[in-house]
């Protein structure tokens, strides 16, 4: 039953599927976690030069500090993406509505769902875009702040080490927690 | 400071009560300080003495030798580690200053000088006498010191520089379809 339904689905119906899912494409997930991976590598120049650690006595520290804080800084950027792609969506309807028909107007062939459709698509591809490209600059620059704030003013005096785990680990597990607000 | 105080004090306890008999001869103190707050490994560090003549008369040929310096631990960078004085008036004092550098990191004791002078100008004997001591100091490797108080103004250059790229971009990529679908609408209304 459920199977059959499956390929009822009209070309609509999983655009809109698409567009309420949280699950991104691998083109995106690709991207998210390229990002979350280089702001996740970043914190080793700082504590590297600054912090004075060993690059290759800290390796270890390095390598699972920076998988598990690029696991959670790319379920942020997802998270954060998925609530804002909502809100964009709204904002964006008329501009993107506008632009369409301006340019679709000529098109007499075309049908009014054809064109509601090519709307929609639309508005998705700009929502995701624009959704995609802000949960990345806002996570990045959280991430960066909650990590200075960490080890430097929190966690200074403790050895370089444990202030390195802590303040990776907490500034993409607060960025992981802020993620998850439905406020966000 | 304290150290030295201390040993100020207990230098003249021990010696009030002879003050009486011995007045008429000359009597060195001499105090031993390192002046640095931090010593680093590889930076410089002074080292002080101060010799008083708390006594009556002349102190002649006095000789201030410090032996507690071993090579393989600190390089001379400044001075010497051998001072003499022709003469110390009574009651005066005088100062010597010598500036080394620390080779390694770690604790090392530092011990006193030795002090030698003739009481007065015909005496053939020589009176020995001893510095304070500071006593353990940790010196502080380099790195530890650069972590600690350097302020790594490049570092946090190429920093800025490393986190441009992760924040601009997509800033600006966000920017520009926002500002692209926000202006139509205020001129069309």
């Amino acid at each position: 039953m459920a199977g059959g339904k499956q390929n009822k689905l009209s070309r609509e119906e999983e655009l809109l599927l698409q567009d309420f899912s949280r699950n991104v494409s691998t083109k995106s997930s690709a991207l998210f976690y390229g990002n979350a991976f280089i702001v996740s590598a970043i914190p080793m120049w700082l504590f590297w030069r600054i912090h004075q650690m060993d690059l290759y006595q800290s390796a270890v520290f390095f390598v699972i500090g920076t998988i598990i804080s690029t696991y959670l800084v790319a379920f942020a950027y997802k998270n954060v993406k998925f609530i804002l792609k909502h809100k964009i969506a709204l904002k964006r309807e008329d501009a993107v509505a506008r632009e369409m028909m301006k340019k679709l107007a000529d098109d007499k062939r075309m049908t009014k769902k054809e064109k509601d459709e090519r709307v929609l698509w639309k508005k998705n591809e700009v929502a995701d875009y624009e959704a995609t490209t802000f949960s990345i600059f806002y996570n990045n620059a959280l991430y960066l702040v909650l990590l200075i704030v960490a080890s430097f003013f929190i966690l200074k005096n403790f050895n370089p080490v444990f202030n390195y785990s802590l303040s990776v680990g907490s500034a993409a597990g607060l960025l992981a927690l802020f993620s998850t607000s439905s406020k966000a | 400071m304290k150290l030295w105080w201390a040993a100020l004090i207990l230098s003249f306890g021990c010696f009030l009560p002879t003050f009486g008999e011995e007045e008429s001869e000359a009597r060195l103190l001499v105090s031993k300080n390192i002046l640095n707050q931090y010593l680093v490994e590889g930076k410089d560090l002074t080292v002080e003495y101060k010799v008083f003549n708390v006594g009556g008369k002349v102190a002649f040929d006095v000789v201030l030798n410090d032996n507690s310096f071993p090579q393989s631990s600190f390089t001379p960078v400044s001075g010497s580690l051998k001072a003499t004085w022709e003469r110390i008036t009574p009651n005066s004092n005088v100062t010597h200053a010598v500036i080394l550098k620390p080779l390694k990191s770690g604790y090392f004791n530092f011990t006193s000088a030795d002090v030698s002078y003739l009481t007065s100008e015909e005496s053939k004997e020589r009176t020995f006498g001893y510095s304070s001591f500071p006593g353990e100091g940790g010196i502080v490797p380099q790195r530890e010191f650069d972590r600690r108080f350097s302020p790594h103004v490049l570092d946090w250059l190429v920093f800025a520089f490393m986190t441009l790229p992760s924040l601009g971009i997509p800033y600006l990529l966000w920017y520009s379809s926002k500002s692209k679908y926000d202006q139509p609408k205020p001129k069309k209304n």
